[in-house]
C-alpha cells in the first residue's frame, strides 16, 4: 500500500509573530541530537515501513528545515533515503525559509533527491516581512527560487498570505505578480489567524495590531480565487493552486484518506485505523528515542463514524470532492444515506454540487468550509 | 416510638447562614451514618445544590437521640429551602413540623430572609428556638445578634443557644434544646388515617414515592388507601423513613414523618398538599393543605430542536411531582415554533428547572426573557392577566395596564442606606419606612414594581452597597403603569420572543441596550441582519450585525487531522445552540438578552 512520509524540524532561527506551530527558537545546542534521535526513529520503523509498502511521498516540514546546518539536513535526507522504500515517481519535498538557504543548500537538496522546494515567501513587502517577525526579505525570496532553479529543482512552491497587518490590495497584487515573475508552479496561500499565545494575540488584546477589515481580507481572498486561475494555476485545494500536473500529491494524500508515517516531534501519523502523534517536546523526544521508547504521545483509534466524517471533510477540502464510488467502496453505503440532510442543505446555500461520481464545495462552499465541512459531522 | 418521644421540626436560616452544615452535624451526632457515607452537606443531595450551596427541594431525615434523660427519641428534620424563590417549599415543611430552629449568623446578624422565615413559622404556630451560628469567628458578636432577634422579630432568645455548626460547639445543646422546647406531635393513631402529603418524587422503579407527616391513625404495608383530593385508590407498598437513605419501617403512626410508595405510576394521581386515608375507615374530613402558590414569573420554554416537544413536556410532569409551584402550559411562538409556557416562583426558581431540564433530562432548551403577569385593561371593559408580552393586545385596545409591585424588605448596614434609596428610586420603587435593627442595621420598605426586581434590582443592590443587603420580597398588590411593548426586529422581521414590556419613559433606552446587547450575542452571519428595537411603529434603536465575509480553516500542519475535528466539533455544537428564526440563527442566550442589559 502506498502511503506518504512527514518529517518534521521543531527549529526556527526566529519564531514569526503568527505562528503557533511546534516549532521554537534558539535550540541550537539541540539540533545534532535532534537529527541523531529523528535518524534514529527512522531506523527503527525501517521495517514496518518496508512492510507496509512504498511512499510515493516524502515531506520534510518545520518550524524550518533550512535552519539545520547543511551537514545535518544531508544526514537526514540521506537517511531517509536509505530506510524509506520508496516508489518510482517519488515527490520529496523539502520546506525552506528564504532567509535560510543559499545556493549550496540548494545544491546539496537537489544532489540527495529533493525534487520540490516550497519556500515560505508570506509576502514580497519588506516592511510587512518585517511587521510580523520574518526573518528575511523580499529580495531573498527571489535568491531562494532563482538558486532553486540553478540547483535544477523545477518544481517550486511559494506561500502567500493575505489579511496582514498593513496589507493592502496592492501589496497583494505586488506579491501575486513576483510570484508569476519567477515561474513558479504551485502557490499556497493562507489568511492570517490570530492564535491563542501567539505575540499578535498579545498585540490584539492590547489593541496595537491593525489588521485589514473583514472586508479587505475578503476582497483579497476573492482576488486570489479569481486571479491565479486565469495565471494558469488551477485551484486543486481550498488554499493550493498548482499549474499543469504540480499539484503537491503530499498535502492531497492529507485530503484523499491516505496512510502516512510522521517523524520528528510533534509529527502526526496515520496508519492501520489509528492516529498518533510524537510529543511536541523536542527534549522528551529526544530523551525517548534514546531510551529506545516510544516519541508518540497520543493515539486515537479512529471509528467507522470517525473514519467516515474525516474521509468527508478533508475530501471537501479538494476541487475534486468526495468520490462516490471510493466512499461506497470503503463504507458499504453511499454518501447520501448518511447525509442526505447536510447535502439538500448545503446545496440550497450553493455550497455544494453533486455529479454521477462526485460531491464537491462551489467556490463559495470553499469560502465558507468550515460550516460544509461541519455539515459532515455525523 | 410513642409519639410523647416524637419531635418534627425544621430549620430556617437565610442563605449561608449554615444551615445545610448544621444538618450534617445533627445527623452526624445522632450517628445515623457511618463516616464513611457522611458527605459534606448530604441533605442537598441533588448536584445542582451542592454546586449551588443552596437547598432547593426540601429533604427529610429521621434521627434517633438517646437524650441526657436516657430516654431515646425519635427527631424528624425536614429541611427547607432558605432561597426568597423557594418560600413556598419552607411554608410546605413547616406544615409538617411542631418547631423549628432559626439559624442566624453571628457574624452578619438578622437578614431580610430570616424575618419572612420566622413570620411563617409563627403562621404555623411552631415553637422556635434561636440557634446563634458561627460562634466560633473572630468578628461573632452573638449578643448583638440576641438582641436583634428580640428587637426585630421579637422573640425571646432566652433559651437561643450558641452554636459553630462548622466545629461542632453546642450541638448537643441543640438536641436537648429540640427535646425539652420543642412540644411531641399532638394525633391519636387510633383515629382515621390522615396524613399530609408535604413532597413528593418519581422513581423509576417504585412510581411516585410521597413523603408524608401522619397526623392521625397509622400505615402498614399492604393497606388500601386514598387520596382525599384526587380520590386516587392504591395499595401501600412500601413504608419507610429516610435515615437519610430510604430505609422500610413496619409502619407509620400518628406523628411520623416517613415515605410511602404504591401502585402510583400517574404522576397527576399525587398532589402534594392532599391528605392520604384509609378506603375502609376514612377521615370525614381532609388536612388543611397549603394555600395554593401562585407563580410571580413567566417565560417561554421551547426545545431548540423540535422533535424534543414530548420528551419537553414529560420532564415537566415528572417536575412539576414535586414542585407544585411550577406551573406550564402550550404555547406556541411564530419564532421558536411549539413550547410551554412555565410560571416560577422567581428568577432562581426558573434558573434551576432550566437548568435540571438539561442536566437531568438532556434537553436542549430555548428559554424567553421572563415576564410578570399584567393586567391589562382593555377599552371593551374586559380584564385580561397577560404573562406573555407577545399576547399583549394593540395599544389602540388598550384602556390601561396594572402591574403588580411587592412589598421589598432590605436589610442594609446604614453606611448604604442612601444606596439603597437611589437604587430603589430608579427602580420607580416607592419609599415606606426605615427602622434601626440595632445602631447600624436598617431595615428599609419600598413599595416597588416586581418587574424591576426581575430585571436587576437585586443585583443593583448589592452591587452598591457592596453585598451587604439583604432583600426579601413578597406581592402587595397591582397598580396601573405606563407600559409599553418593546419588539425587536430581526431582518425587518418582529421577533415575538423578544418582545417584552417595559415602563414607557424607559423603552428607548432600554431597546438600545437590547440591540447593543444583540449584535454582541447574535454571530456574524451570511449576510448582514439589521436589528431593530421599535415601540409601535416607531424604531428606537437600530444596530447591525455585519455579514460573514468567509469562514475557512488555514493551513493544516503535518496531519494534524484531529486540531482540525475539533475546530468543527466546536462550530458544529454552538450550532447546536442556535434556533433558526426566519433566515437568522440566534444563539439561545439572546432570548434572555434583555436580563443582560444595565
Amino acid at each position: 500500500m502506498e502511503y506518504d512520509v512527514y518529517i518534521h524540524i521543531p527549529f526556527c532561527r526566529k519564531k514569526c509573530s503568527y505562528c503557533d506551530f511546534p516549532s521554537a527558537a534558539g535550540h541550537e545546542a539541540d539540533m545534532e541530537s535532534y537529527t541523531d534521535a529523528l535518524c534514529k526513529e527512522l531506523a527503527l520503523k525501517s521495517e514496518t515501513l518496508s512492510m507496509f509498502g512504498k511512499a510515493s511521498t516524502i515531506y520534510i516540514g518545520g518550524g524550518t528545515p533550512t535552519v539545520l546546518p547543511i551537514p545535518l539536513l544531508a544526514r537526514i535526507i540521506q537517511t531517509v533515503q536509505a530506510v524509506v522504500p520508496t516508489s518510482e515517481n517519488l515527490e520529496f519535498t523539502v520546506e525552506a525559509n528564504p532567509g535560510t538557504v543559499t545556493l549550496e543548500t540548494m545544491t546539496m537538496l537537489s544532489t540527495l533527491g529533493v525534487n520540490r522546494v516550497s519556500i515560505g515567501a508570506s509576502v514580497f513587502d519588506d516592511a510587512i516581512l518585517k511587521r510580523i517577525g520574518r526573518i528575511h526579505t523580499s529580495q531573498d525570496i527571489r535568491d531562494a527560487v532563482r538558486w532553486a532553479r540553478a540547483a535544477l529543482i523545477v518544481n517550486v512552491s511559494v506561500d502567500l498570505m493575505y489579511g496582514l497587518p498593513g496589507q493592502t490590495m496592492d501589496i497583494l497584487k505586488w506579491s501575486v505578480g513576483s510570484s508569476m515573475d519567477l515561474a513558479v508552479t504551485h502557490i499556497s496561500v493562507y489568511g492570517l489567524t490570530v492564535e491563542d499565545g501567539t505575540p499578535f494575540a498579545r498585540e490584539k488584546a492590547t489593541g496595537t495590531l491593525e489588521l485589514p477589515s473583514d472586508e479587505a481580507e475578503e476582497e483579497m481572498y476573492d482576488y486570489l480565487s479569481e486571479t491565479l486561475p486565469k495565471f494558469g494555476f488551477r485551484r486543486y485545494e481550498i488554499s493550493n493552486y498548482a499549474r499543469h500536473d504540480f499539484l503537491c500529491r503530499h498535502n492531497l494524500g492529507y485530503w484523499q484518506d491516505r496512510p502516512y508515517f510522521g517523524f520528528g516531534a510533534a509529527s502526526h501519523s496515520y496508519h492501520n485505523g489509528k492516529r498518533t502523534a510524537n510529543t511536541k517536546d523536542i527534549n522528551k523526544y529526544i530523551n525517548a528515542v534514546g531510551n529506545g521508547e516510544s516519541p508518540a504521545h497520543t493515539e486515537e483509534t479512529v471509528t467507522r463514524e470517525k473514519h467516515i466524517e474525516e474521509f468527508c471533510f478533508l475530501a471537501l477540502r479538494t476541487a475534486e470532492g468526495i468520490d462516490r464510488d471510493k466512499f461506497a467502496n470503503v463504507f458499504g453505503c453511499e454518501v447520501e444515506n448518511l447525509y442526505q440532510k447536510s447535502i439538500d442543505d448545503l446545496k440550497s446555500k450553493n455550497f455544494l454540487e453533486e455529479t454521477t461520481t462526485h460531491f464537491y464545495l462551489t467556490p463559495l462552499g470553499m469560502k465558507f468550509g468550515n460550516q460544509a465541512f461541519a455539515a459532515f459531522l455525523l | 416510638m410513642q409519639t410523647t418521644h416524637i419531635r418534627n421540626f425544621s430549620i430556617i436560616a437565610h442563605i449561608d447562614h449554615g444551615k445545610s452544615t448544621l444538618a450534617d452535624r445533627l445527623i452526624e451526632r445522632t450517628g445515623v451514618l457511618t463516616e464513611r457515607e457522611m458527605k459534606e452537606q448530604v441533605l442537598d443531595s441533588m448536584e445542582l445544590e451542592r454546586e449551588r450551596g443552596i437547598t432547593i427541594k426540601a429533604q427529610t431525615v429521621r434521627l434517633t437521640y438517646k437524650a441526657k434523660d436516657g430516654e431515646l427519641y425519635e427527631l424528624n428534620l425536614i429541611d427547607t429551602p432558605g432561597h426568597v424563590d423557594f418560600t413556598y417549599e419552607v411554608s410546605r415543611s413547616l406544615a409538617a413540623c411542631e418547631g423549628a430552629l432559626l439559624v442566624v449568623d453571628a457574624t452578619q446578624g438578622v437578614e431580610a430572609q430570616t424575618l419572612a422565615n420566622v413570620y411563617m413559622a409563627l403562621e404555623h404556630d411552631l415553637e422556635i428556638i434561636p440557634v446563634i451560628n458561627k460562634v466560633d469567628l473572630p468578628s461573632a458578636d452573638p449578643d448583638k445578634v440576641k438582641k436583634e432577634i428580640e428587637d426585630a422579630i421579637g422573640l425571646d432568645t432566652s433559651n437561643a443557644v450558641l452554636t459553630s455548626a462548622k466545629t461542632g460547639l453546642g450541638v448537643d445543646d441543640i438536641l436537648e434544646a429540640i427535646v425539652a422546647h420543642i412540644p411531641p406531635p399532638s394525633g391519636d393513631e387510633k383515629k382515621p388515617l390522615r396524613a399530609l402529603i408535604f413532597d413528593s418524587y418519581f422513581d423509576s422503579y417504585k412510581g411516585v414515592i410521597a413523603h408524608i407527616r401522619l397526623m392521625d391513625g397509622l400505615i402498614k404495608k399492604g393497606m388500601e388507601l386514598q387520596m382525599m383530593a384526587t380520590g386516587k385508590v392504591f395499595e401501600v407498598t412500601d413504608v419507610g423513613c429516610f435515615q437519610p437513605t430510604p430505609v422500610e419501617v413496619p409502619q407509620l403512626a400518628a406523628g411520623d414523618v416517613g415515605f410511602i410508595a404504591g401502585s402510583l405510576k400517574n404522576v397527576r394521581d399525587v398532589r402534594v398538599g392532599d391528605t392520604v386515608t384509609t378506603t375502609g375507615n376514612p377521615a370525614p374530613d381532609p388536612l388543611p393543605g397549603y394555600r395554593g402558590v401562585t407563580p410571580m414569573v413567566y417565560c417561554g420554554l421551547y426545545p431548540v430542536d423540535s422533535a424534543d416537544y414530548d420528551n419537553l413536556k414529560d420532564a415537566l410532569e415528572k417536575l412539576q411531582l414535586n414542585d407544585a409551584a411550577l406551573v406550564f402550559e402550550p404555547e406556541t411562538s411564530v419564532a421558536l415554533g411549539f413550547g410551554y409556557r412555565c410560571g416560577f416562583l422567581g428568577l432562581l426558581h426558573m434558573d434551576v428547572i432550566q437548568e435540571r431540564l438539561e442536566r437531568e433530562y438532556h434537553l436542549g432548551l430555548i428559554t424567553t426573557a421572563p415576564s410578570v403577569i399584567y393586567h391589562v385593561h382593555t377599552t371593551a371593559g374586559e380584564m385580561i392577566a397577560v404573562d406573555n408580552p407577545a399576547k399583549l393586545p394593540p395599544p389602540q385596545n388598550i384602556e390601561f395596564i396594572e402591574e403588580p409591585f411587592v412589598k421589598a424588605t432590605v436589610i442594609v448596614p446604614n453606611d448604604y442606606v442612601g444606596a439603597v434609596m437611589q437604587v430603589s428610586q430608579d427602580k420607580r420603587g416607592e419609599y415606606k419606612s426605615m427602622d434601626y435593627l440595632d445602631t447600624n442595621r436598617v431595615m428599609l420598605i419600598y413599595h416597588i414594581p416586581l418587574s424591576e426586581i426581575i430585571y436587576d434590582y437585586f443585583d443593583q443592590l448589592k452591587s452598591t452597597t457592596r453585598g451587604y443587603a439583604s432583600l426579601d420580597y413578597e406581592l402587595a398588590d397591582y397598580q396601573p403603569s405606563k407600559l409599553v411593548k418593546l419588539d425587536i426586529l430581526l431582518n425587518g422581521e418582529p421577533v415575538d420572543a423578544l418582545s417584552t414590556i417595559v415602563f414607557s419613559d424607559q423603552a428607548a433606552y432600554r431597546g438600545r441596550l437590547l440591540a447593543q446587547k444583540l449584535r454582541e450575542l447574535i454571530p456574524k452571519q451570511m449576510f448582514e441582519i439589521p436589528i431593530q428595537a421599535a415601540v409601535g411603529s416607531k424604531i428606537v434603536a437600530r444596530e447591525n450585525v455585519r455579514a460573514y465575509r468567509k469562514d475557512v480553516l488555514a493551513k493544516c500542519y503535518g496531519g494534524d487531522i484531529t486540531r482540525k475535528r475539533k475546530l468543527l466539533e466546536k462550530q458544529k455544537e454552538g450550532k447546536k445552540r442556535m434556533k433558526a428564526v426566519g433566515s437568522v440563527e440566534v444563539p439561545q442566550e439572546a432570548f434572555m438578552a434583555v436580563l443582560k442589559i444595565h
